[in-house]
């Protein structure tokens, strides 16, 4: 071997492992025959593959992560031929799976493994598709099959998972839980031109809560009971999981002596959510039914009056529907403000009946103020004037997204806490006068609440 | 602070994925906030990652690391300090010292509010920290603001209560770390372990780092904040949130009657009274305007606002 090219090749070794399997040396090889100096060629390499990066769980993962590394045993693998016109090109997909969840996968090169193997992928990245997570393995990624893995085998991993309500996201498939129903009722639905009879409501361990849907009759279940469910399916509809009850789903009743030795009852589970740490609601892709309270610290603009698509909602500009053009459109109230705690910060959207509550001016008067002064941003001005700085509490189901937390108001309160009870804990936390200080401090002080 | 924590993958490290997501707004006490210097790009555990986008990061003795700010205060001073262009200076006070702020050109939507705010007034305040360090050892620590609003009492004494628990919080994770004598790494990982968010973990290794004595400004905060905490004032009863407003309310009607020429005292007790507030409250809140230099007595019985 070269004396120049050794320390790199051993610092790429580090980085990848066996260079001959992962086509690391060929890749380097070629850059040295391009008359690429070595250290370049090392730090290019490095940087294509991507040389110090994140090893992740399947839970782990969420939307736009980039260069990371996993490992996970092969549950399902399928090919299909696409874009045939520009010669074949085959995409892999199935479904990975590791002790913490499994997720859909596509892969632009040939996998070296089938069903039941674990594979271990370097440099792979993330996207939304349908809703979900998917695991891209992509051209730049390097796979390699691992023989000797500890990793439960293909027989547990590819049965449902019990679980806890928050522990139930995008990365799950079918799920077993135990949790009681907080609320149900039935509807009729048309899908593809059929009419179904379904039940839908909201399940709750101690944990949190996730709403359901039952495509089955759900014989002797009703509010209150607690229930067990194997092999439910996990839907994601606008970011956030549902748990789907199908006709492969068993759902029965659990009897009293069982419940009794549950973390929750239908009482305690039926309490409001205490309002969290928006630091808590950041660290999870989505949360259902969840409080929170913070300082409106800005009031985004979109906020106040606009005007909506009477057959979709969308909202429009002067009358013009992306869809449906030329529409009579009608006159909505919203509000999008950035709600902080000091831990986290989340955009949070009031619709109409919360921006009435919390602005103290209906549509009618709001539409009052719009038209009776100059600037078309009357309404927006005036919200910003009234809400800025003020403290809120909300409630509702939160899902990130690429800009961060987005929050759906259900329903937004000031909270009332005794300020008093928390100074005396405060107090307590700080410990005793140390006598430091002081003198030079309370002149400030009473300077500062003066006005109190 | 648990979910991805618990796995020991750091937070802001997977998260730099994520576009432009919003810098959080740190609630900070002035003392501490003034005390704090520039987080050099260099110094960030992911400075691999570090490009033009990167936020600019100011980090306290103790470990806070901040990007933007959100303050409540009282407004004390505010200059016109522009030449060419519009630029507002306002000092806003809060228990334990000072906040400079500014608005310029560049700031529309603060400038508005700051050239028509009257003083006193609480104001809250959301904005980037900036620092300024014309020459070695003088350092300029203010907040160019972005929103700025006038607010109540109620909000202002709650902005006190939550940033002093969270400023607690710090200050415990903070003796916490002196006591363990770990450093760096395993610094990072015992604060970690004990259920402090990364970021904090990070920021108390990184201060240890800097500080020469750290104990010194710990306890000169603990001393301020326990102060801050003992001159709010909500223990007259149960009626603490109306007595507030009451407070707004004799301010408000003393205005309107013209207290800036000069109000019959006992006529204006006799409104006041009319309109259901207490005369206890009355000469409370024209003993404490009294006290701040904010009215006086230009003639017996009469009372006369500053301004």
């Amino acid at each position: 071997m070269d004396e120049k090219i050794a320390p790199h090749l051993e610092e790429l070794t580090r980085a990848f492992g066996d260079l001959e399997k992962t086509g690391i040396r060929a890749e380097f090889e070629k850059l040295l025959a391009f008359r690429v100096p070595p250290d370049v060629a090392k730090e290019s390499i490095l940087r294509k593959f991507g040389g110090k990066r994140k090893v992740l769980k399947v839970k782990d993962l969420f939307n736009n992560l980039k260069n990371f590394e996993i490992t996970g045993r092969i549950l399902d693998l399928g090919e299909k031929t696409i874009r045939p016109q520009e010669g074949p090109s085959k995409l892999y997909t199935g479904v990975l799976a590791d002790e913490t969840g499994s997720v859909m996968f596509s892969s632009w090169k040939e996998l070296p493994g089938s069903v039941g193997d674990v594979i271990n992928i370097k440099n792979a990245y993330t996207r939304i598709w349908q809703n979900r997570i998917r695991l891209s393995i992509g051209e730049q990624s390097l796979v390699s099959k691992i023989s000797d893995s500890v990793l439960p085998p293909l027989s547990e991993l590819s049965g449902s998972q019990t679980k806890k309500l928050i522990d139930i996201g995008a990365a799950d498939f079918s799920v077993g839980t135990v949790v009681c129903v907080l609320q149900l009722s039935h509807r009729e639905v048309l899908v593809r031109g059929r009419q179904f009879r379904i039940v839908s409501g909201v399940l709750a361990d101690e944990t949190g809560r996730l709403s359901f849907t039952a495509w089955i009759e759900l014989a002797g279940i009703d509010i209150g009971s607690i229930i067990r469910i194997e092999g439910a399916q996990v839907r994601m509809f606008r970011g956030m999981p549902s748990v789907n009850i199908l006709s492969s789903t068993k759902v029965s009743s659990v009897e009293p002596e069982e419940a009794g030795k549950l973390a929750f009852t239908f009482e305690s589970a039926g309490k409001d959510p205490v309002p969290l740490k928006i630091e808590e609601i950041d660290s999870r892709d989505s949360m259902f039914d969840v409080a929170a309270a913070g300082n409106v610290v800005s009031v985004r603009p979109g906020s106040g009056i606009i005007s909506r698509c009477p057959e979709c909602g969308r909202v429009v500009q002067k009358a013009n529907c992306r869809v449906h053009g030329k529409v009579e459109s009608v006159r909505d109230m919203r509000i999008k403000a950035v709600l902080d705690d000091g831990t986290g910060s989340m955009s949070v959207m009031f619709p109409r009946e919360l921006a009435e509550i919390i602005y103290g001016k209906t549509l009618e008067e709001a539409e009052q103020l719009m038209f009776s002064d100059i600037f078309k941003d009357a309404v927006y001005e005036d919200l910003k004037r009234f809400l800025t700085g003020r403290y809120l509490a909300v409630r509702g189901n939160s899902s990130k997204g690429e800009y961060g937390i987005s929050f759906v108001a259900e329903n937004a309160w000031v909270p009332e806490d005794d300020l008093a009870v928390r100074v005396v804990e405060l107090l307590r936390r700080l410990g005793p006068d140390e006598g430091y200080g002081q003198d030079r401090d309370s002149q400030i002080s009473s300077g500062g609440v003066g006005l109190a | 602070m648990k979910g991805m924590d618990r796995t020991g993958i750091p937070r802001f490290r997977v998260e730099e994925s994520v576009l432009l997501k919003r810098e959080v707004a740190k609630r900070v006490f002035a003392k501490e906030f003034e005390a704090c210097r520039e987080l050099e790009k260099s110094a960030r555990p992911d400075s691999d990652n570090v490009d033009l986008k990167t936020p600019n990061l100011l980090i306290s003795p103790l470990g806070l690391v901040l990007n933007r700010i959100f303050a409540v205060g009282v407004i004390t001073e505010l200059d016109s300090i522009g030449t060419q262009s519009e630029m507002w200076k306002a000092r806003i006070v809060d228990p334990t010292g000072a906040f400079t702020v500014y608005a310029g050109q560049y700031q529309p939507e603060a400038s508005i509010f700051f050239s028509a705010v009257q003083i006193p007034a609480f104001i809250a305040v959301a904005g980037k920290a900036r620092i300024y360090e014309p020459e070695p050892g003088s350092v300029f620590v203010s907040i160019r603001a972005e929103e700025a609003n006038v607010v109540d009492g109620e909000i202002r004494n709650r902005w006190v209560v939550d940033t002093a628990e969270q400023t607690v919080e710090r200050l415990e994770a903070f003796s916490d770390a002196l006591a363990s004598g770990y450093h760096g790494e395993k610094l990072r990982e015992y604060l970690q372990e004990k259920g402090f968010s990364f970021e904090l973990a990070e920021g108390i290794s990184i201060a240890l780092e800097r500080e020469r004595s750290p104990e010194e400004f710990a306890k000169l905060l603990r001393a301020s904040v326990r102060e801050g905490l003992k001159t709010l004032d909500f223990d007259s009863g149960d009626s603490r949130g109306s007595k507030a407003d009451q407070k707004e309310f004799v301010l408000e009607l003393l205005r309107e009657m013209g207290g800036s020429r000069g109000v019959d005292y006992a006529a204006f007790m006799d409104v006041a009274i009319s309109r259901c507030i207490p005369e206890e409250v009355v000469e409370e809140v024209i003993r404490s305007l009294f006290a701040d230099g904010q009215c006086y007595e230009p003639k017996i019985g009469i009372i006369r606002l500053v301004g």
